[in-house]
């Protein structure tokens, strides 16, 4: 064996390497696909075949069971004739307008005063991050007894101050904004991760503002913010998902007169859900899934193309 | 008594498409039976009984004392049908969740056998073919069946003229009155009209501060919408000429939704909240009724039967139930409940029908006669009422006898199947929210439930 490897010319000792090496690298090729299969087969099962699915059902009239026929641009059309998928797409954007800036500056906020060195600073932050861990229909259940109107305990404490007690969820004009508060009682989660990034910041950087006589303020606006600024486009972007597909509590509260009172509180997944599960059309509740991609796509894209004016990235700097 | 066997079940499974695969079939017995030998385990004499034992599966979205009785029937059943043997599984969800459930399963080919379906999404089924129709099986001892049933039942369970669902319990619904309020305010007899009902209700309202203390009447009291109150104004069933629904234009309807309206002068919010803090929504079995809150409310059997008893024993002996009043005559009521139906793709409808029936009580009428009591049911045939058991429950309770001569009036009725009747189902409550909220007229909610209800007809 020796004696005709010795016997071989450059040339083709050459070729015998490279037809080694490649036949290396098919090896750490399939060994590689073999280690990422799983999580491909579960990105095309699960992610990519319903993607297009659902893409392709919402130009049918599927029903959930059986053939799906074809019918064009009509769920699309019928989408822009339909009352009560303006009413819940205005709902979600409503909810999603006032509880994303809302909740990012109340955890943001959390997370600044429990940073702070305090005594029993471990047992604030235990505090504040419990009602996250509550589970969520718990805590729908503990909202709709604590701003019941009759018996709820804000309301007792509002007419010991005597001022009127709203309706909260059972009220036209008090539902959403009784929504936006319960969306604040689980701050806890953003908030953790804000603690986390303010923990990152490096403590010189607020020595050096200090000495060139910044007040907190200003090292909070110059120093603070840009430094956490990739961690509050992480939260911004998760807010914004949960927000779009706000479903559960909504389920949960309404009970038996689901989008009430009156439609002041259908959210477009729940309007989804009730056509597809409810009424049973599969091809128009695709068309209504379609265009919410579509739509939180145009935010995602928007949000990360603005996010190089105002995302601070210390790797990226010179 | 029963109309199983082999002929039926060889009739559904044609002998060419078992022949082809019987040599595979030796083949694989023959190794399992060599390797079961060798690993000295047998298949046992419980084994060779399970090949002509045919399995059902039932699945049901009750939990709770409801389940308990479920499982009772399925015991009874087994044991008194050697050959069939039913499994019955517990979707504990919503009924929205367990459809989804239903059509996920029928859709992988492996629907069950039978399927308990509160009736809005029946007909939708029924239209997309995603039922079998039982006209099939009312042959030999089943060709009087529909006969048996109440009239309303066969109607609640029909689809262009094909059975597709068979209910084991009726609901029949009447006024249910707190006779401590009828002395207190000096009422002398339950209210036999609307008008005596409206007044009667009028003096019972108590508003302190704002907050609902205690009411009369409310219509949207449980949840009860639009639909449950359609048969006291003939309004269950308003269609044109072309089949659509049309509620703008039927007279009854009109009635009924101005009626509904009159109740706008009281303040919603409270009533609602009142609700949800003694229990409704949170699925409990308390309601403001049942808890001394309300003079009147409409319900079911199952009010006087499980919910006083369980939630406030005090108003056993001081409460009474009558039709409850309109502009038809009375008594009439809505017919519906809790149907079972047969998936496509049911391995064995024969046999799924006939469990079906004996659950309805055919042919078995001692034994649900003893089961509808437990669960406060009105049977799916009248001759269950007869039996003993059930007569022994009605003398007990005297107040439930009000429910049973409405199943049999000409002015009950059962909504019509149709395809989009959930979409009807959810407008009607929709509307009644919002008339009562002064969201809507009565003519716009009109038009809004025939708008909604028509929109994929």
């Amino acid at each position: 064996m020796a004696v005709a490897t010795t016997s071989l010319s450059p040339t083709h000792r050459a070729r015998s390497s490279q037809h080694l090496s490649r036949s290396v690298e098919r090896r750490r090729t399939r060994a590689g696909l073999l280690f990422v299969s799983p999580w491909v087969i579960g990105f095309l099962a699960f992610f990519a075949y319903p993607f297009f699915a659902t893409i392709y059902y919402s130009f049918t009239n599927f029903n959930g069971v059986g053939a799906a026929h074809l019918a064009g641009f009509t769920n699309y059309v019928n989408l822009f004739h339909d009352p009560l998928f303006r009413t819940s797409l205005f709902n979600t954007f409503y909810y999603t307008a006032i509880e994303l800036p809302l909740s990012t500056v109340a955890a943001l906020g959390l997370a600044l005063l429990l940073n702070m060195n305090v005594r029993g600073r471990a047992i604030y932050r235990t505090i504040f991050y419990i009602p996250s861990i509550v589970p969520l229909v718990a805590s729908c259940m503990i909202f709709v007894w604590i701003f019941n109107p009759e018996f709820g305990i804000v309301n007792d404490l509002l007419t010991d101050a005597h001022l009127p007690g709203p309706g909260w969820f059972f009220s036209i004009a008090w539902s959403k904004p009784s929504f936006i508060l319960l969306g604040l009682w689980g701050l806890g989660q953003p908030m953790v991760i804000y603690l986390a990034g303010l923990q990152g910041v490096p403590r010189e950087m607020y020595e050096v503002g200090a000495l060139d006589g910044a007040g907190p303020w200003q090292r909070l606006r110059f120093i603070t913010i840009p430094m956490i600024s990739p961690v509050i486009l992480f939260n911004v972007i998760l807010q914004l998902v949960n927000c779009i597909a706000y479903f559960t509590q909504a389920q949960v509260i309404e009970g038996a007169d689901i989008g009430g009172p009156g439609t002041s509180t259908w959210f477009y997944v729940q309007y989804l859900y009730e056509q597809a599960f409810d009424f049973l059309k599969f091809g128009y509740s695709s068309a209504m899934a379609f265009f919410l991609f579509v739509i939180s796509a145009v935010i995602m894209v928007v949000l990360f193309k603005s996010s190089s004016k105002w995302v601070y990235y210390a790797s990226e700097q010179p | 008594m029963n109309n199983r066997g082999g002929t039926a079940t060889n009739a559904l499974e044609p002998p060419g498409e078992i022949r082809p695969r019987r040599r595979r079939v030796g083949k694989v017995t023959t190794a399992i039976a060599t390797a079961a030998v060798i690993s000295g385990t047998s298949l046992g004499t419980s084994g060779v009984a399970s090949a002509s034992t045919v399995h059902l599966t039932w699945w049901t979205m009750w939990s709770g004392a409801t389940l308990q009785l479920l499982n009772q029937m399925t015991a009874q059943f087994n044991k008194t049908h050697p050959g069939i043997v039913v499994t019955e599984t517990n979707i504990p969800s919503d009924a929205t969740t367990s459809t989804a459930k239903l059509l996920s399963a029928i859709a992988a080919g492996d629907p069950p056998d039978i399927f308990t379906e509160w009736w809005p999404e029946i007909g939708s089924f029924a239209a997309d073919g995603d039922l079998i129709s039982m006209n099939q099986f009312l042959t030999g001892a089943y060709a009087g069946f529909e006969k048996w049933e109440y009239p309303v039942a066969v109607q609640g369970g029909s689809y262009k003229g094909n059975l597709y669902a068979v209910p084991m319990g009726l609901n029949s619904w009447a006024l249910y009155y707190n006779k401590g309020y009828l002395a207190k305010y000096g009422i002398t007899s339950p209210p036999k009209t609307l008008a005596q009902l409206d007044a009667d209700q009028a003096k019972m309202w108590v508003i302190q501060n704002g907050k609902v203390v205690q009411l009369g009447f409310y219509p949207d009291l449980n949840g009860n919408g639009f639909q449950f109150y359609t048969t006291f104004f003939n309004a269950t069933n308003c269609f044109n000429s072309a089949g659509k629904y049309d509620f703008e234009n039927c007279a009854g309807a009109k009635a009924e939704m101005n009626w509904i309206a009159s109740f706008d002068k009281y303040p919603y919010t409270q009533v609602m909240a009142l609700q949800t803090a003694l229990g409704f929504v949170a699925g409990g079995q308390t309601d403001v009724w049942v808890n001394g809150k309300a003079g009147f409310v409409l319900s079911g059997p199952w009010e006087g039967t499980q919910n006083v008893p369980t939630s406030n024993p005090s108003l056993v002996g001081d409460f009474g139930v009558e039709a409850f009043p309109g502009t038809v005559p009375i008594p009439s009521t809505l017919g519906q409940g809790n149907f079972n139906i047969i998936p496509k793709g049911s391995a064995h409808p024969q046999q799924a029908f006939e469990f079906i029936s004996w659950l309805a009580g055919y042919q078995n009428e001692a034994f649900m006669g003893k089961i509808d009591p437990l669960g406060g049911w009105v049977p799916g045939g009248p001759s269950v009422t007869k039996q003993p058991a059930y007569q022994a429950w009605l003398k007990t309770n005297p107040w439930l006898s009000g429910f049973l001569p409405e199943m049999t009036s000409p002015y009950t009725q059962a909504p019509a199947l149709t395809p989009t009747q959930a979409e009807l189902f959810t407008a009607e409550n929709t509307a009644t929210n919002d008339v009562l909220q002064k969201i809507m007229t009565p003519a716009q909610a009109l038009k809004y439930i025939d708008q909604q209800a028509n929109a994929s007809s």
